[in-house]
């Protein structure tokens, strides 16, 4: 999304707050027929009649605690202080029943919406359906792309990995490598086998993959790389799916004297210093933050105004790269934790 | 009523001899050290590198990772408890030491002095409070385990606004410490100088485990509190000295690693101190305490370093290390066990 | 009484809350001597002998030993005047070797502290030289306890209380839980420590085990002493009835007579 759509949104949002409750009452019952859903409408008749109330939102992801869900939480953040919400932010650490109980719980305290990943769907549909009929809205975000639409969401704020990956796939080729390693740090998480999809689908030569420790141990997560490319001399290109991974795999890359070129995706600042010393040749950015401020406007607007966005589509927020261009300006952006 | 006069002495020379080799099975090591030249064997026939100075380099980085901990950890075992904080422990002290290097910018040795007397107090805490309440301690560690995950997550997010500390190498001192702690030699295979720690450290515990009044006292709690009690064996001071030298071990390997990758995630160490006891256990040490092994630890350390390694230089499905490491558990405990009823039994 | 006794207990009691566990029982004991502390359950010995081990004081009364009243705080103290206390669970750690276990908690060392250790060598060579020296026949010091029998592994326990330096050796039910075998053996044990000069005091339910080894008996019934005999005084029948309570038993025995009388009619 450009910078200029953004602004757009936001002044939209802006205008909105000065609006007449009972205007938008008005509004909000014409455009149940629209929607024809009467028992949201209802709720959201009945909800703006509690207006002067400060809406609330819960944003419950499959995070676990590293640095590219903390910038999702400072957009979270951004945004609510922003827009004069008030909102919550809760991590499941990549399991989902657990994501379903905080959704369950956040659900308890009515919320006017919530936002939620869905790295795995079917394990959080049900939780998200009793949500639902409580009149709370949903909107996705970073993983679930293809499910949004049976979830109940209005949209999906994130980037479709089979795309971000190809992206990468393609820059990596373009480099002239044959054998592509591909790390990844966390089991059975769909976006990231997405990801690798797309890049398996533009890379013209071999891809293997590795599953490491993770980043409850980035030292042994670098050995475990160093250990591969030592065993497998023919790889020339690298993959990684988490930026400290990317940092492990830089390290991995020196131990052994490896010219093995390095992509990874989302940003750190150790990435973003490795990109500008050439160490690393780009970083898929997502643009994590945006992931986490748009879900809050997108139900904002909807909340206050009946508004939709996206048209039945994900609202794409990637891929970005982020290569010797352009990462110093951005370096100074990722200090603050906003990149 | 007839007394019994002294027997002859020459009936010793028949024991010791026979003695030997049934004694050597005896020994809690044997079952990891069976295990360790299986796995070694295996992966030696999958993966070509694996027996040379390169992979050697990198099993032994691992197995260091986990042995450092599994030794002490081995030794509180032996003591009769367990510490399932000692995981979380390393990351807590890593965040601490690079806090202090990065914040208030102190020098490299002070701060590491400071880590390492946290780890002596948070060990005195769990030794305290698993005596005086009297609590199992799986229950009492599990506490200090989530209460030092919160901690590690909340105050790195809230002093850093991340969830790591980074630049630990801008700090004053960090070379010199640095070559001591974290560095690697004899390039180009880059063993780690963890290992030597490592191998030090499992020779100080064996000496101090077998050798020493105190390692005496370290079995007798283990295997039966009351009756060391009762014959004069300061047990509270042991139990509480072991809790304080896992912490403290931990908080070392903390500092470790943070001088190694110069920065450190607020999520590190978390899910280890199962490991550590799979070793621990893989070595010959009873979860009922009382018995074990400090070198048949490092042993089972060196095991899960070759399985962590060997797996991806075999170039098998990685998915498949925890299984693999199961199935490792499962066999060396087998064997240990019936290793051990074939020692009792030859002894009848 | 102005004998000098190894230790004396002059009408010592002991009250739990309401319960009276001792009350006004006297008792001495010289050296080289064996005195049988005998009773059913509950009959106060338990509480005797942690008297005498220092594990508690008495409320009243006096504990005297060589001559002079003494006060007893900790085990540790009681230890530190050469009364050892073998118990029912023996205070041995089964998964340690004979020689550890024999030396816990007075590990002899050698060498300079920080690389103080424990002179292995010369435990296990006075183990295997005093348990020969007491009549045990262990084939190997470095097996652990728990692998001996009971009867061997009391023997352990009393050989380690003896070369210690004990002067008072209690000895807490320790043929109880054994058979007619290994009880023999400990009983040898018993008079082996006997005739090296040490006051054995051996606490048991079992009249017929005492009997073969006791210079002198005292009875406990209920917290209170029926009399201290002297071997001579008193036959095995005799501390077989007293034990049972005496008339208790007899009327006990009239009952069960009348009983099956009653049911041989029906």
């Amino acid at each position: 999304m450009s910078e200029r759509d953004e602004l757009k949104i936001l002044e939209e949002a802006e205008g909105l707050s000065r609006r007449d409750l009972i205007v938008k009452g008005g509004i909000v019952t014409a455009g149940a027929s629209l929607l024809g859903s009467p028992a949201v409408a209802a709720a959201a008749v009945k909800r703006s009649a509690r207006a002067d109330k400060k809406l609330s939102y819960a944003v419950i992801t499959h995070g676990a605690g590293d640095v590219f869900w903390a910038v999702v939480k400072k957009g979270v953040a951004k945004a609510a202080s922003d827009l004069g919400v008030s909102t919550t932010y809760s991590e499941s650490f990549n399991k989902p029943d657990k994501q379903a109980q905080l959704i369950d719980t956040a659900v308890a305290r009515k919320p006017n919406g919530i936002a939620v990943s869905a790295p795995n769907a079917s394990a959080i549909k049900d939780s998200l359906r009793r949500a639902e009929k409580a009149g709370i809205i949903v909107i996705t975000l970073n993983s679930g792309v293809d499910q949004f639409k049976q979830l109940g969401a209005l949209t999906h704020v994130g980037q479709t990995e089979n795309i971000a990956g190809a992206g990468a796939g393609q820059r990596l080729a373009a480099t002239g490598a044959k054998h592509l390693l591909v790390i990844f740090h966390e089991a059975a998480n769909i976006g990231l086998e997405q990801r690798f999809a797309g890049a398996k689908s533009t890379f013209k030569g071999k891809v293997s993959r590795i599953l490491v420790k993770g980043v409850t141990d980035v030292a042994t997560s670098t050995n475990e790389i160093r250990t591969k490319l030592q065993a497998d001399k023919s790889i020339d290109a690298i993959l990684a799916l988490n930026p400290q991974m990317g940092i492990a795999a830089r390290d991995a890359a020196k131990g052994v004297k490896s010219k093995a070129k390095i992509g990874t995706f989302d940003l750190s600042s150790d990435v973003i210093k490795a990109i500008q010393r050439g160490q690393v040749l780009f970083a898929v950015d997502q643009q994590q933050y945006e992931q986490g401020y748009l879900p809050i406007v997108f139900m904002y607007l909807y909340n206050t105004n009946l508004n939709t966005v996206g048209g039945g589509k994900p609202v794409l927020t990637g891929p970005g790269f982020v290569d010797k261009s352009n990462a110093a300006k951005v370096s100074a952006l990722a200090k603050k934790g906003t990149r | 009523m007839a007394i019994e006069s002294a027997r002859h002495p020459t009936r010793d020379e028949r024991v010791a001899y026979v003695g030997l080799l049934a004694r050597l099975f005896q020994r809690p090591e044997i079952g990891s050290l069976v295990g360790v030249v299986a796995v070694f064997v295996l992966f030696t026939s999958t993966a070509t590198g694996f027996a040379e100075l390169d992979g050697f380099a990198r099993w032994t980085d691992e197995a260091s990772n986990i042995g450092i901990m599994a030794v002490p950890v081995a030794l509180l075992m032996i003591g009769g408890e367990f510490d399932l904080s000692a995981g979380v422990m390393t990351g807590s002290a890593g965040l601490l030491l690079g806090y202090l290097v990065t914040h208030p910018d102190w020098n490299i040795w002070p701060a590491i002095l400071v880590v390492l007397l946290f780890g002596m107090l948070v060990g005195l805490i769990n030794g305290v409070l698993v005596m005086k309440t009297r609590l199992p301690s799986f229950i009492v560690t599990l506490g200090t385990f989530f209460s030092l995950e919160g901690l590690n997550l909340g105050l790195t997010s809230h002093v850093t606004g991340t969830v790591y500390i980074s630049d630990v190498d801008a700090a004053h001192g960090y070379g010199l410490a640095r070559t001591i702690l974290g560095s690697s030699f004899w390039s180009p295979y880059d063993f780690q100088t963890r290992v030597i720690w490592w191998v030090g450290i499992t020779l100080v515990a064996t000496w101090v485990l077998m050798r020493t009044r105190f390692g005496n006292w370290i079995f007798a709690v283990g295997g039966d509190a009351t009756a060391a009690r009762n014959v004069g064996v300061p047990v509270l001071r042991t139990k509480i000295a072991l809790f304080m030298t896992t912490s403290t071990m931990a908080a070392l390997l903390g500092i470790m690693i943070t001088m190694q990758l110069r920065s450190i995630q607020a999520g590190q160490g978390i899910g280890r101190e199962f490991e550590f006891i799979i070793a621990a256990v893989v070595g010959g040490c009873l979860l009922t305490g009382g018995y074990g092994s400090a070198i048949g630890t490092s042993i089972g350390a060196l095991i899960m370093g070759m399985a962590t390694i060997g797996i991806p230089f075999s170039g098998w499905n990685s998915n498949y290390r925890s299984l693999f490491l199961g199935i490792i558990l499962l066999l060396a405990v087998l064997l240990n066990a019936a290793i051990r009823q074939q020692a009792v039994r030859s002894r009848r | 009484m102005s004998e000098r006794h190894l230790l004396e207990v002059e009408r010592v009691s002991k009250y739990f809350g309401n319960v009276i566990a001792l009350k006004d029982v006297s008792a001495h004991l010289n050296a080289g001597e064996v005195l049988c502390v005998l009773g059913d359950n509950g009959a106060g010995k338990s509480t005797l002998i942690k008297m005498l081990s220092g594990v508690f004081e008495p409320d009243e009364g006096r504990l005297i030993m060589d001559g002079e009243e003494v006060r007893l705080h900790s085990p540790r103290e009681a230890r530190g005047r050469g009364v050892a206390t073998v118990y029912q669970d023996l205070a041995v750690v089964p998964l340690m070797s004979i020689w550890r276990n024999f030396f816990l908690g007075a590990e002899p060392t050698t060498g300079l502290p920080p690389a103080r250790r424990f002179d292995i060598r010369f435990a296990k060579k006075e183990v295997r030289q005093h348990l020969l020296d007491m009549g045990i026949d262990i084939r190997d010091p470095d097996q652990p306890v728990g692998t001996l029998s009971g009867g061997e592994r009391q023997g352990v326990a009393i050989a380690r209380a003896v070369y210690f330096g004990a002067r008072v050796l209690i000895l807490d039910e320790p043929t109880s839980a054994l058979g007619v075998k290994p009880a023999g053996v400990v009983l040898r044990n018993i008079l082996q420590a006997r005739n090296r000069g040490v006051g054995v005091i051996f606490i048991t339910h079992n009249p017929h085990h005492a009997y073969p080894v006791g210079d002198r008996f005292v009875i406990l019934n209920r917290g209170q002493s029926l009399g201290t005999y002297g071997r001579k005084e008193i036959d095995q029948q005799e501390l077989v009835r007293l034990m049972a309570g005496g008339s208790e038993l007899s009327e006990l025995q009239h009952e069960l007579q009348v009983l099956s009388a009653e049911i041989a009619r029906t």
